[in-house]
């Protein structure tokens, strides 16, 4: 929302603050103040000229000779602009003049051989507003031969960023009601007596309002034998500093008493409505509208439209109510006689309607936030009296009207509840002040029980609290203390956002990575992950289409965008989308796991990633458990492993599926992707076992399909509870063993709790252990 | 410690006691020319061992008269002591020079980079994150999180934003086909807390949160957000900037002000927006850091929660404006794009 500045002094009798107090002030109201621009008037050497003739430039499809009165001669321009015409009037720069738009000053020059002593400019030239489809064009008002820079001058403008609650400050007039409130002054209502017009009398206008609950407000105001012609600079000038492009004096005039009172209202042309009729009624099937921005929308029965009887009788839909006029029945240049329609739609019909036809505009986004439903009649008188003003003509002392007003209901207020809410004390005359300043009727029935009715156009307020906050915002947030609760609360530890995790995994050297939770089918498939369960149904993109269904391929895109480093490990933690919303922790090595650049270097291999799983599950006391698998379809079937942990499965880890490695142009990769919580085991405490071990190597030679842990538990199940670890200390293939068998040197410990054992107890062990193996089969060594 | 080595001529008070008898010359010049420990050895058999020639003259003595004897005696034992100090002065010479040679062939360049064990290190968002749970947790609060696939009820419904209102469009929405939603803000949190605690409580719940618009240099699609929700028999907007202060106090440091101007969030009233006067630490320069909204927990929210005869203040914040500000990160889309340039300059203290 823009306020120029002298606009909204146009509300006060005493000057307003400075600027730089001014936005304070709105700040403090809750009208956050996002910018304040300066905007330029029009530059010097700059007349108001009036067209005396128009010829054709020979050899030239566009150019024009014009000759132009500038107030004190007639100079020759050169002119190519489609809409220069005899009589017209705008602005001519003058030699020597130096335009915001124009390269250089402008200069006396020959084009295509005809000699041109200034330049007719367009708005944007004229750095005014924006537009470069024509010359800018003056009515009446400006005198030829005056200084632009004398009619058209600088304006500074606030631009407010308005939360959508606060409709009513959506418009001059909401900004100065709350400003007046705030400052404990008087503001001046633009449309404060006017003539409303006497519904009574009669009008020539019909009105057939069909569905009364969309519309409930409607009225309609004719005024006759209106001259169509660009507006008075002051009103040209009043859009420009909105950000609008002037249009003519009909159109110009809604717009500003839009943005002035905060209501939308639409010319038509009365001369084009059937017998003077307007109807609002919903669509018919099969029904079509053109818009204003000539579009062709098929309508929709539930949309509202207005609509006239057509030649034949039948009723034609001309606009969609709150949303846009149709091009048929709108004000144009030839129109003589106008029917404004001033009129308050139901917000969510409006709001739906636009968002079916996905049109935004200014009326649309008014409705839809909620516009003063008693506004109508105000706002109409205001309209008349400009467009009688800058467009003349005879407003007919009639009014067509339908609905009544209406107000909003009492909300029950405690003044004590400020206190209670805010912890600061505001005086209850100052809070009445401030409640009736802001448009409320304040009814007290008892010291600590009144009735607060706020304004037709305050539709956030509705409760008790609604009243506190308007009291608070009027007093000054900036009056609110700093205090403690005083509240008996212990918070139970946690620590759900895996803090610890993530920290032993950044020491164990992975760099934790945050990727997007949104991912497409193509990625998801590319990766071998499970295909999406959740869907978004208006996504950015296909790369933004569904809900990643696992974390790994996240890191794989990091691996990718990484892949000029030698190594690499990253993890990530973060939620995954199947069928259940889950939390996971994926892992990913790639590369020599530590290297000086001069030398040692430690190759990265499956064990790499195993052993942080290890060194995690071993710093939270936690048992590790892998075996084989060839149920995750996005590692390498032979280095891949279903993982436990204190034997629940968690997930998987292995070695990247050599196929999705290339997909990737990834070579060897390692990845894990493990459910969280990942549960630590609570410390136990035993006294220390002070026996010597006793120590016995043997080799196993068995078929390399047969894991390490298989001939492991064989092993301890043979031992007996004695042995206290068994450890691989080398395992060994090829050489002078049999194709398909290899050889796992173990060492195994034994250990009493209170004695020593004898080598004799140990031998007898180890005999069992051989037998055992042999049994299944196995070859020895000792 | 020992013996004359200090002035680096260790072998000019080995060489022999002042009384030394003329005829130790000989022994004394071998035992200092002995080049090993094992010549030393031959040299300590041949001199002092059972047939060594000294040990010989000791045996010798015996035949010798008691005058005469005593005399022998005292110049053998001079002898058998100097020798016996020049082998162990040799001995010792010889060990200073293995030891010397050890050394230098095991030293090694310092200065060339050592062996690094794969360096990691933790996501910026989570050191700003955990060091605002740092914060939160040491002034009582209870840290909790939520999903971030949501419905309709807990992101909108629940918090009081009503069906069809252009509230809603402030909270551009990642919809999902099954009609549910990623969520807006961690607000929902609020009311999934509340449906499962009793009051009084503070809690904070740190968070992604989603929103669909278009993505710029500092406006993500994904962000995380942290909320901070109190809710006890008698909370004031009061206890509100209070607890706001605090935090700024414990993140930035004393003396720090808050500032809170109204404005409108559906499930607060009333609802305020919130900055903190800081020293930008990029800039220098002291200024306004406008970093969310906040304000009293609004009765419908209360009502879903089934909550009776309590008030409460909520507040809530991005993170990433945290982190973007102070270390000039120029395009949030850093964050999510696992590039180790990016990341590796995130450790250290923030």
């Amino acid at each position: 929302m823009r306020v120029p500045l002298s606009w909204l002094q146009a509300f006060f009798e005493a000057p307003l603050p400075e600027v730089e107090r001014l936005v304070d002030l709105l700040d403090g109201l809750g009208l956050a103040v996002e910018e304040v621009t300066e905007l330029p008037g029009a530059p010097a050497g700059v007349r108001v000229a009036e067209v005396v003739s128009v010829a054709p430039v020979p050899g030239s499809e566009s150019l024009k000779r014009v000759v132009v009165n500038d107030g004190a001669t007639e100079r020759q321009v050169v002119c190519g602009a489609p809409n220069v015409v005899a009589g017209m009037r705008s602005a001519l720069a003058l030699p020597g003049a130096v335009l915001p738009g124009l390269d250089g000053p402008v200069a006396e020059r020959e084009v295509m051989g005809v000699a041109s002593q200034g330049v007719l400019a367009s708005p944007r030239e004229l750095g005014l507003y924006d537009h470069a489809g024509g010359l800018i064009a003056f009515g009446p008002d400006a005198e030829v031969g005056a200084e632009l820079a004398s009619l058209w001058g600088p304006e500074t403008v606030v631009e407010l960023e308005l939360t959508p609650n606060r409709a009513d400050a959506f418009s001059l007039l909401g900004v100065a009601r709350d400003l007046a409130a705030k400052l404990g002054v008087a503001y001046r209502h633009p449309a404060q007596g006017l003539d409303q017009g006497d519904p009574a009398l009669d009008d020539g206008l019909e009105l057939d309002v069909e569905d009364p609950a969309a519309a409930p407000r409607f009225s309609l105001r004719a005024v006759r034998g209106v001259s169509v012609r660009p507006s008075p600079v002051w009103l040209q000038r009043a859009l420009a500093s909105l950000g609008l492009r002037p249009r003519n004096n009909l159109i110009d005039v809604t717009n500003y008493v839009t943005f002035e009172l905060g209501q939308p209202s639409h010319a038509y042309d009365l001369a084009q409505l059937g017998g003077g009729v307007m109807q609002v009624r919903r669509a018919r099937a099969g029904e079509s509208l053109e818009l204003l921005t000539e579009e062709r929308i098929e309508l929709d029965p539930a949309d509202l439209v207005i609509a006239t009887p057509g030649a034949d009788g039948s009723s034609v839909a001309i606009g969609l109510a709150g949303v846009m006029g149709g091009s048929t029945h709108s004000v144009s240049d030839a129109t003589t006689d106008v029917a404004l329609e001033v009129a308050h739609f139901d917000p969510v019909t409006v709001r739906r309607a636009a968002q079916r036809h996905k049109l935004i505009t200014d009326a649309r986004t008014r409705f839809e936030r909620g516009v003063d439903p008693n506004l109508p009649e105000l706002a109409s008188a205001r309209a008349v009296a400009l467009i009688a003003e800058v467009a003349g003509g005879r407003v007919d002392p009639g009014v067509s009207l339908v609905g009544a007003r209406v107000e909003r209901p009492e909300i029950a207020f405690r003044p004590s509840r400020v206190r209670f809410l805010m912890d600061f004390e505001v005086a209850r005359p100052d809070q009445r002040r401030y409640l009736e300043a802001l448009g409320c009727e304040v009814s007290e029935d008892a010291p600590d029980a009144w009735r607060v009715r706020p304004p037709s156009w305050r539709f956030d307020m509705s409760i008790e609290e609604d009243v506190v906050e308007e009291v608070a915002r009027l007093h000054g947030y900036e009056h609110i203390g700093e205090t403690v609760p005083n509240m008996h609360f212990v918070p139970p530890a946690g620590d759900p956002t895996h803090r610890e995790l993530k920290l032993k995994l950044a020491a164990s050297g992975l760099q934790e990575t945050i990727s997007y939770v949104f991912t497409g089918e193509a990625e998801l498939a590319r990766a071998n992950a499970p295909a999406a369960v959740v869907h978004l149904s208006d996504p950015q993109g296909v790369e933004r289409g569904v809900l990643r269904t696992a974390l790994y391929p996240g890191l794989l895109a990091a691996a990718v965008a990484n892949r000029r480093l030698p190594a690499l490990g990253l993890f990530e933690v973060g939620r995954v989308f199947g069928h259940e919303e889950e939390e996971r922790l994926a892992l990913l090595t790639r590369g020599p796991r530590a290297a000086n650049g001069w030398g040692a270097e430690l190759a990265g291999d499956f064990f790499t990633l195993k052993g942080v799983l290890e060194s995690l599950a071993g710093l939270l006391g936690a048992e590790l458990g892998t075996t084989p698998t060839t149920e995750a379809p996005y590692l390498h079937p032979g280095v891949a492993a279903a993982v436990t942990w204190n034997g629940e499965p968690v997930g998987y880890a292995g070695r990247l599926h050599p196929e999705v490695a290339a997909r990737y142009e990834l070579g060897e990769v390692y990845v894990a992707e493990l459910r969280l919580p990942l549960a630590g085991r609570v410390i136990r405490f035993g006294e220390i076992n002070r026996q010597p071990f006793a120590e016995r190597d043997l080799a196993v030679i068995a078929p390399v399909e047969d894991t390490f842990a298989q001939v492991a538990r064989l092993c301890r199940e043979a031992a007996g509870p004695l042995l206290v670890s068994l450890e691989p200390f080398d395992v060994y293939q090829g050489g002078q063993l049999p194709t398909g068998q290899r050889s796992l040197a173990l060492r195994f410990r034994f250990r009493a709790e209170s004695r020593a054992l004898t080598d004799g107890e140990v031998d007898g062990l180890m005999q069992n252990v051989i037998r055992a193996v042999r049994d299944a089969g196995y070859d020895v060594r000792a | 410690m020992h013996d004359g080595s200090e002035n680096g001529r260790p072998t000019e008070a080995a060489k022999a006691g002042p009384q030394a008898p003329a005829e130790a010359g000989p022994w004394l010049a071998a035992i200092a020319e002995a080049q090993d420990a094992a010549a030393l050895q031959e040299l300590r058999v041949r001199l002092l061992g059972k047939r060594g020639e000294i040990t010989q003259r000791l045996k010798a003595l015996g035949q010798l008269d008691p005058e005469a004897r005593r005399e022998a005696g005292r110049q053998v034992n001079l002898l058998k002591r100097s020798v016996e100090e020049a082998l162990e002065a040799r001995r010792a010479e010889l060990e200073r020079q293995r030891l010397e040679a050890q050394l230098a062939s095991e030293r090694v360049d310092v200065t060339l980079p050592g062996t690094r064990p794969p360096q990691g290190g933790l996501h910026l968002l989570t050191l700003v994150t955990n060091r605002l749970l740092d914060v939160f947790q040491s002034l009582g609060y209870e840290v909790v999180t939520g999903p971030e696939l949501e419905t309709d009820y807990y992101n909108f419904e629940a918090l009081n934003f009503p069906p069809d209102h252009p509230a809603r469009d402030t909270q551009d929405t990642f919809w999902t086909t099954d009609g549910r939603l990623l969520r807006t803000h961690t607000s929902p949190m609020q009311v999934r807390y509340m449906e499962t605690h009793r009051p009084p409580f503070k809690v904070v719940v740190p968070g992604k949160v989603f929103r669909n618009e278009a993505v710029d240099v500092t406006h993500e699609a994904q962000f995380n957000q942290l909320e901070a929700l109190v809710v006890g028999e008698r909370i004031t907007m009061a206890d509100l900037r209070g607890a706001i202060n605090e935090m700024a106090q414990a993140l930035i440091g004393p003396g720090t002000k808050t500032r809170l101007q109204p404005t409108y969030f559906p499930f607060v009233e009333p609802g305020a927006e919130f900055a903190i006067w800081w020293t930008n630490p990029r800039t220098g320069r002291e200024e306004w850091l406008e970093l969310g909204g906040c304000g009293m927990v609004h009765p419908k929210v209360f009502e879903a929660a089934g909550y009776e005869g309590v008030t409460g203040f909520a507040f809530g914040f991005g993170i990433e404006r945290l982190a973007l500000v102070p270390y000039a990160i120029p395009d949030i889309r850093y964050f999510y794009q696992g590039d180790m340039r990016v990341l590796e300059q995130f450790r250290g203290v923030l």
